[in-house]
């Protein structure tokens, strides 16, 4: 994965819009020049909550474009509720952009997109990135509902295929998303994926056993966000150009990996590297 | 531009022989090194960072998860990960350098062995001004809050640091203890400079549809609001039972909730999980200080330490 490009900074941000595709799935675009200019595909901002109770919230750019960028949120509970019912011209402070991002250029000119639900948010820029080189992308893209999957036509519109899959068969493949990535990932010359932990474990698994390289951003509740508190540890093989530099560890504790921070070495890393 | 002069309160203050500019540390374990803020925050503007806690050999720390955001709070069980002392001096410390403001290295240790060898040969590098004796983690296995726990063991481990380091030597208690007053004269008595009260409070939480601990190490510390009153009361009788300096920690979040702490007793205050809300509440806190001097009349911080706390036993 590439070093970092840009200096993550505090942004204060004003809301500029929010619509609500669907029922508890809410876009806020906020007016945010400097970010928007900074942000890379597959990395986050952390969302310091307007009421100043418990932590900030990480969640991938969605859209940016010009001086705007937008979040998607889920709302699964107070603190997303909060930021979702966040009014048109209300301030909001972000701090970044954090994280790795993905590697758009190791993905080469045949990529298969997986998101499941609200991970489709870290995809759209990478769609983006990947067309605007002219790599063949199709999106895989799973939700518990039609109602759900929300912004597969954005991808369609970059001139991305897109196979859809519901939990209910309300629309596109019954069932996960996965299934039909078993069927046709191996298709792709590389992978890359943002979901839920189970989807995101599936995919490395065909990846893996597909010998296809595949790229996943992983999903978890930060604490700082900033690499301060090694909350968010994922092991990974000590192999890996991504795995922070560390000495053997004391007799008695002597593994093959190194526990890394998603929020800081990630969130992306390459499934054959992980050791979860 | 017209600006009205106005007399600056003088925020700094004293722990033991470390100078602070500031009454702000970050604490151990919640900042990193300092540099993981830096692109968010001044640190000319804060007190100082205490620095994650080393120990003698690298740890690998515990299996996820390790975070459980509570009410009010969050759960906390990293488990020390840390590359030990020797690639610790030869590859992280040189950069502590540049650091704006005091650097106070954290030690960790398995053994009263173990607290006199990491201190030693962390406090002879010049980059770190004092150090902060970790006997209190309460997510290692075996034996990593025994000695926070045991007066005689508080007091050797405190002895070994002492013999190893002339520098200012901040001992963290626990609350997990029957009586803190005990560990806290126990330390006094070994020849500590200051005393970081306290420590996380020991916690769990379970997922109910997995029907198991929610923690990879199960247990693990709480930290945040839900703690302050635990913390603010442990502050208020240390101060009552010992003459050290001591920096009051837990769950401080505004100016306010600093200001309890220093008018209970503590010299300064260390700020933790309140940096994962917003990486600007440390100077929020300094300049609510600030302003709440300048409306009631004080011309510096430290004529407030103790002034709510008639047994308050230590000096401004």
């Amino acid at each position: 994965m590439p070093a970092l490009l840009t200096s993550p900074a505090v942004h204060t941000t004003v809301v500029s819009e929010r619509r609500e595709p669907a029922s508890g799935i809410v876009i806020v675009g906020l007016r945010a020049p400097d970010l928007a200019g900074a942000v890379r595909p597959g990395q986050f901002v952390m969302v310091v909550p307007p009421g100043g109770e418990r932590c900030a919230t990480a969640l991938a750019p969605y859209e940016c474009d010009g001086e705007r960028v937008s979040l998607m949120i889920v709302v699964v509970g107070s603190r997303t509720r909060e930021l979702a019912t966040l009014a048109p011209g209300s301030a909001l402070t972000v701090f970044g952009p954090l994280g790795n991002g993905f590697d758009a250029a190791a993905l080469g000119d045949d990529v298969g997109l997986v998101a499941g639900g609200v991970g489709i948010a870290s995809l759209l820029l990478l769609a983006r990135a990947l067309r605007e080189r002219e790599a063949s992308v199709r999106l895989y893209y799973g939700a518990r509902t039609a109602a759900a999957l929300v912004g597969a036509e954005a991808f369609a519109a970059l001139g991305c295929a897109v196979t859809l899959a519901t939990d209910d068969g309300s629309c596109g493949y019954r069932g996960f998303v996965t299934e039909p990535l078993a069927r046709k990932g191996g298709e792709h010359g590389a992978l890359a994926a943002c979901g839920p932990s189970p989807m995101l474990r599936a995919v490395g698994r065909i990846a893996v056993a597909g010998g296809v390289p595949a790229q996943l951003s992983l999903e978890e509740a930060f604490a700082c966000g900033v690499g301060a508190c090694w909350g968010c540890a994922v092991p990974l093989g000590r192999e890996s150009a991504q795995a922070p530099a560390f000495p053997a560890p004391s007799f008695g504790e002597r593994r093959d990996y190194v526990h890394a921070r998603i929020c800081t070495e990630g969130p992306v890393f390459w499934a054959h590297e992980l050791r979860w | 531009m017209v600006t009205t002069p106005r007399i600056t309160p003088d925020l700094s203050t004293n722990v033991g022989a470390l100078r602070l500019a500031f009454p702000t540390l970050m604490a151990s374990g919640c900042y990193g090194s300092g540099e993981e803020y830096a692109p968010f925050v001044d640190l000319a503007r804060i007190g100082g960072v205490v620095l994650k806690s080393v120990t003698r050999f690298p740890r690998l720390g515990n299996d996820a998860p390790r975070l459980v955001p509570v009410a009010s709070g969050l759960l906390n069980a990293i488990g020390l990960q840390n590359p030990g002392i020797d690639a610790y001096l030869e590859r992280d410390v040189a950069k502590f350098a540049e650091r704006p403001c005091a650097v106070v290295g954290s030690v960790a240790g398995f053994s009263v062995d173990d607290y006199g060898y990491v201190t030693e040969r962390l406090a002879a590098r010049d980059e770190i001004d004092a150090i902060e004796l970790n006997i209190s983690c309460p997510n290692v296995a075996h034996e990593g809050e025994t000695f926070a726990c045991d007066a005689a063991l508080a007091e050797r481990a405190t002895r070994a640091a002492r013999q190893a380091t002339t520098k200012p030597l901040i001992v963290k208690l626990s609350p997990n203890v029957t009586d803190i007053t005990e560990i806290a004269r126990a330390v006094e008595a070994a020849g500590g400079d200051a005393l970081a009260v306290v420590n996380t409070v020991r916690g769990m939480a379970i997922d109910v549809e997995r029907r198991a601990p929610m923690l990879g190490n199960v247990t693990g510390g709480l930290s945040g609001a839900a703690m302050r009153p635990i913390a603010l009361l442990a502050v208020w009788e240390v101060a009552a039972a010992v003459r050290l300096p001591i920096v009051g920690q837990g769950g401080i979040e505004t100016a306010r909730d600093a200001l309890e702490f220093l008018l209970a007793g503590a010299s300064a205050v260390s700020i933790g999980t309140a940096n994962f809300t917003d990486p600007r509440a440390p100077v929020a806190i300094c300049d609510g200080l600030s302003t709440y001097l300048n409306e009631h009349g004080y011309a510096a911080l430290r004529d407030l330490v103790g002034a709510a706390n008639p047994t308050f036993l230590g000096t401004r």
